[in-house]
Formats: structure tokens, sequence, C-alpha cells
């Protein structure tokens, strides 16, 4: 496996894939067969307090909310266990942590054996929060739009002078750093930047920031937009900012691994693929309670893409239904072109890269043996 | 190999010279025309918004169907549009903004 990073707990792959963790899933799946997905990227909410200026979730309102209640989110795990799923990822179009299902998901899920993680702006994720799911999670990655307080504000709040939010964002972050300490616990703890081209200047504090917080990583990433160009990103602005991206990763320390997703950032706004392979093995849930193979087709404009709903019917009777399976076929034929049909860089980007390689014979998965990297379950 | 796995490297279908340089009402035409006399059903559902030179078919939907449904009802529709009219059309649904009414704040629209 490539591109992993050396971390005190082991090795950290963000920029790129861990399908050959997966093989029989990839032999699979090469063989036609019908797989379920080894992930699944999901919120239990649409709702959020914050408003990121490159929020993804402007993009993808579907045509109603299902408000998804405890008892959904358990069954959902069940239905996720019984046919095979291996780690669920609580990040997409929500902010989970303000759901009721919140801390009995994570539970449940731990309990069923299949690896949880979660991306939160920890606004809500109080130390009572924290202490019920920390030894439950394999990873968090907290959103941290920028280094500086007035930055941070602006960038996810109202304006400059909300600082407030990003105060409480740290004091919980530093809370769930001492916990993991305190308990030895395996989770990894990550902040994560999300990386427009006018932020160049919030490149370095927000690098420095991740050092003094002692996080396990700081990882910096693109900005998705759609292929209208909603948020109006310009990837060819991505090339100045090359400089200070290196220079951040210089500044990692034994302790935290300053990362930058390359990958995503020098392939802009055209993948190499033209087939959409990747939501057979990676599947995304609305927190609408929507199926749809990626969260990139929330919106209700890609409604011939919307499978169901599993607030409204059992997870694995839509798995299993002939509309999921079409709607998979779909996005593997001719019919399907992914370099103008869909936003830029969805989360499925690097396994839909390596399955598009793999199907060309450009570059074949091979299975990995050896030691697994951490969150292997989590593609 | 997978029999979907043969598409991998096959382009994506482009309308015809015909369908692009039609006039907006001649395209809108030509798709009214073939669902009233072939798949008149479809009617009863949807209705046809813009078709645009370059293969896109808008539609909107005369009554919201649950996510079980309108899947297939579109797949149906595009499947047919692509057999019967050209085989470049593309069919969407208008888009959605955000609800949130706190990131409304920041004056995104989203573009159609």
């Amino acid at each position: 496996m490539t591109k992993a990073v050396r971390t005190r707990e082991g090795a950290l792959i963000l920029d790129s894939h861990k399908l050959s963790y997966h093989y029989d899933r990839v032999e699979a799946w090469e063989a036609g067969e019908r797989i379920a997905p080894v992930s699944v990227d999901m919120a239990l909410t649409r709702a959020c307090g914050s408003m990121c200026s490159f929020c993804y979730a402007m993009m993808q309102e579907s045509q109603a909310r299902s408000s998804i209640k405890t008892q959904h989110a358990l069954n959902l795990l069940d239905d996720f266990a019984e046919i095979g799923i291996r780690s669920v990822s609580l990040v997409s179009d929500g902010e989970s942590t303000l759901s009721t299902a919140y801390v009995p998901f994570i539970q449940h899920a731990a309990s069923l054996g299949i690896d949880v993680g979660n991306a939160t702006n920890a606004w809500e994720w109080e130390p009572e929060k924290i202490e019920q799911v920390l030894p439950h999670l394999t990873w968090v990655r907290f959103t941290v739009a920028a280094g500086r307080p007035e930055s941070y504000a602006n960038i996810m709040y109202k304006g400059p002078e909300h600082t407030t939010v990003f105060d409480r964002a740290i004091s919980h972050i530093k809370y769930a750093v001492d916990l993991k300490r305190r308990k030895g616990l395996s989770v990894t703890l990550g902040i994560q930047m999300v990386l427009m081209p006018k932020l160049k200047d919030e490149i370095i504090p927000f690098a420095q920031l991740g050092l003094d917080l002692g996080v396990d990583y700081a990882v910096i990433k693109h900005c998705s937009d759609d292929e209208q160009g909603t948020l109006g990103i310009d990837y060819n602005q991505y090339n100045s900012l090359h400089e200070f991206l290196e220079q951040a990763e210089t500044m990692s320390s034994d302790q935290t691994k300053i990362i930058v997703k390359w990958s995503k950032i020098k392939d802009g706004n055209k993948p190499s693929y033209k087939r959409f392979y990747g939501p057979q093995f990676l599947l995304q849930i609305s927190g609408s309670g929507l199926v749809a193979p990626s969260g990139m087709f929330f919106n209700a404009r890609y409604s011939k893409l919307h499978i169901g709903n599993f607030a409204e019917e059992r997870f694995k009777d839509i798995w299993k239904s002939k509309r999921y399976w079409r709607a998979m076929d779909y996005l593997a034929s001719p019919s399907f072109d992914a370099q103008t049909m869909m936003g830029t860089l969805p989360i499925q980007y690097y396994v839909s890269v390596a399955l598009d390689n793999h199907a060309k014979g450009i570059q074949r998965i091979r299975p990995e043996t050896g030691l697994k990297p951490l969150h292997h379950n989590f593609l | 190999m997978g029999s979907n796995l043969h598409y991998v490297a096959v382009d994506t279908p482009i309308p015809t010279s015909e369908w692009a340089n039609s006039s907006d009402i001649e395209r809108l035409s030509r798709l009214k025309q073939a669902l009233t006399t072939q798949k008149p059903l479809f009617q009863e559902v949807l209705k046809i918004v813009s078709a645009k030179p370059d293969g896109q078919v808008i539609v909107c939907l005369k009554e919201q169907l649950p996510p079980n449904q309108r899947g297939t009802v579109l797949l149906d529709l595009e499947e047919f549009l692509k057999k019967v009219v050209d085989p470049g059309l593309v069919v969407w649904l208008d888009a959605l903004g955000d609800r949130n009414s706190l990131r409304n704040l920041r004056g995104v629209e989203v573009k159609g």
C-alpha cells in the first residue's frame, strides 16, 4: 500500500485507498457479484449549527427529510452487520452529534464489531458525550477551518467576532486528547482544514494549531464543488498554494503529522475515470435517511439515482432490491460520465480511481497480507 | 471480468447533430410527441421543463414520489428517451436549494 504516513500508533493512510485489505470484495466485484459495501458514510441528521463557507451540504438537499429515530439507526446497524458492512463513518451531510441517536448508535455499532469514525465540529460534543463514545470510536476528525479564532469564526460561523465557537471546539478537542492519553485509547484524533484557494494564509496557522493541540494528525484537503460550480472553486489556483502546503508538511512532529491530500489537490476537477465504481464499496446515506450511491447525488436533481430511505424501509431490503443494483449498474454503464455528470472529488474518489485503473489493467489491486494500517476498514 | 466492467473505457453517447442543432421548441416537441404517442403514462407523473442542446432533459414531478419510486420512474424515462428520441439524452430533475436557514445566510445559490 502506498502513501502511508508513519505515526506512533501505526501506518496512517489518508491520501489513498485500502482496497488491498478487502481483496475478497474486489474479487467478487470483478466477477460481477452483488457485493455489500465495505464501508458506509452517513449522517444521523441533516441539521448543523455551523455555516461553513465550503460546505457541500448546501448542494445536497433532497425532496424530503425523514426524522431518523434511534430505533431506525439501530436497525440500520443490525442490517449492516447482517450483510457484511465493516465500518461506518458519521460524516456525510449533517452534524451527527446533534442527533439523539448519536451515542446509542456508536455504542451499538461497537457491540456488533462494526468500526465507527466520526467527523464533527465538536461544538456540541461535550465531556459527558465524549466519555460515552470515545472508547468505541476508531477515529474522530474535527472540522477546523482555520487555526486562528477570527478566521475560524468567519469561515464556519457568522463572522470574525464570534470566536466563542472556536473556543468551545478547542476545549472539547483538548478534552478528547487528554482522555485518550489518560485511558490509553486507540482512537485516532485529527483535525481537518478544507482548503479553498483564497485561504492560503490559514495553512500555516492551521498546522501550528494541530501541533499545539497534540492531535495525531492535521490534514489539509481540497474543496469539492458540484459540476455547475456552485461554490465557484477555481482548481487552477491550487497550484499557487503548493509552497505553503509543503512548508506545512515539514512542521510534522513525532506526535502530530501534518498531511496534505496531494492526490485530490493535484487532480483538480477532472477525474481519470468515467465510470463510477466506488459506491459499490463505499456507499453514502444522507442525514435525511436517503440512500443514494454517493452524497453528490443527494440533491433532488439526481433523483434518478435515489434508491430508498432507511427510515421508511429496512436497509437490507433496499440493498437487495433491483433499484439498488439498477443505480449501481447505471453508474458503471456508458450512460454515466463521472467527468461531467457529478461534482468534483467525491468521498469515493480514491476507491474509484483504483477500481478504474484495476479494470483498465493500468494498475491491478493486489491483496495485502502484512500488518494492516490504521483504520483499514475505512476505505 | 464482470459484465458491467466492459464499459470502463467506453465513451458516453453525445446527442446527434440533429438534436443539438434543433431549436428549444423543436426539441421539446420531439420529446412530447414521443411521450404522447408511445408512453403517455409518464406524463401523468412528470412534466418536461427544458431540453438543452447538450442532451440534458430537465423534468419536474407533478406529485412528490417517494425515493423508492422516483429513481425507477426517471431511469425508465431516460432509457425510453435514449432509445426513441436520441441516444445522448440525460434526464435530471430541477435542483433544490439548501433548506438550512443558517447556511442560507451565506447567499450561495445552487445552480441548476
